[in-house]
């Protein structure tokens, strides 16, 4: 039963999950903000909660599953080497360089 | 961030941490806000009896009858900060024995939403105005008050005390019960 889920292909690349996380940040930063004016304007914090909840609900959407934009840039992994050369400790320096982001 | 659980949960530790400081926000818009508003009381009759206080040892206390009339505009109190008004009426005076007495009178809970145009005419009390002694007859200065708490959806709990207030002093005989 799990080992069915974990077939499922979930993860993002690193700048996948750097875009993810911008746009989830400002998905709710941005509905904080309408939220709270709204809130403010017609006097009803219940307003401002649903709000936040909305725009939690699309950044659920947008950044929960792997969508194909978060999986633009995989990592160039190096080829496999044949065991018979025998140079097998030989690491794929490229793509470490890049900022890792958690 | 590599799989959906930890995109969820950092997802929702931000929504959390957005809705408390848009709740303290919603605080700070209102803290400093003037809650009194003017009040009106008005008391029409005063009968004071002097009556048997079953929960002590002396034989007779003071009991007052109230008859008043309360309005008041509660409409500036609220904002998107205040859930519901709790509203007493409370008698202050002073006997020999204690410099000050508070009874609560009379109590209403104002929700948001509800009529906030107080007009109440030839109001009775809720609870018995009992002194605890005979501190009640000819006492001069018994002040009527009219105060709220304002309940609020995020920060402090506020007591405020409505501006206008009546003072009145009280008979100097006791209402002769009448058993038929």
């Amino acid at each position: 039963m799990l080992s069915m889920f974990k077939t499922i292909p979930t993860h993002m690349d690193y700048k996948g999950q750097k875009l993810a996380e911008q746009i989830f940040q400002g998905i709710i930063l941005i509905s904080a903000v309408i939220g709270f004016v709204y809130g403010l304007i017609v006097e009803q914090f219940g307003w401002t909660v649903y709000i936040v909840l909305a725009g939690f609900a699309v950044s659920c959407v947008l950044t929960l599953p792997p969508w194909p934009m978060y999986r633009k840039n995989p990592l160039s992994w190096q080829p496999v080497v044949p065991e018979s050369s025998g140079e097998s400790n030989q690491k794929p320096q490229e793509s470490l360089k890049k900022k890792k982001h958690k | 961030m590599n799989t959906v659980l930890s995109r969820a949960n950092s997802l929702f530790a931000f929504s959390l941490s957005v809705m408390a400081a848009l709740t303290f926000g919603c605080f700070i818009t209102t803290a400093f806000k003037d809650r009194r508003v003017p009040v009106d009381i008005h008391v029409s009759k005063v009968m004071l009896k002097n009556v048997d206080d079953f929960t002590g040892p002396r034989e007779r206390s003071d009991l007052g009858f109230l008859t008043f009339d309360l309005s008041a505009d509660l409409q500036p109190i609220f904002d998107w900060n205040v859930k519901q008004l709790f509203l007493y009426l409370s008698a202050e005076y002073a006997t020999k024995s204690n410099s000050l007495n508070q009874v609560v009178l009379w109590d209403k809970i104002v929700l948001r939403g509800e009529n906030t145009m107080l007009n109440l005419r030839d109001m009775k009390s809720k609870y018995f105005f009992f002194d605890d002694g005979n501190g009640l007859r000819a006492n001069k200065n018994i002040t009527l008050t009219l105060s709220w708490n304002v309940v609020p959806n995020a920060g402090i709990l506020p007591l405020v005390a409505g501006s206008g207030h009546v003072s009145l002093p009280f008979p100097d005989t006791y209402e002769i019960t009448k058993s038929y």
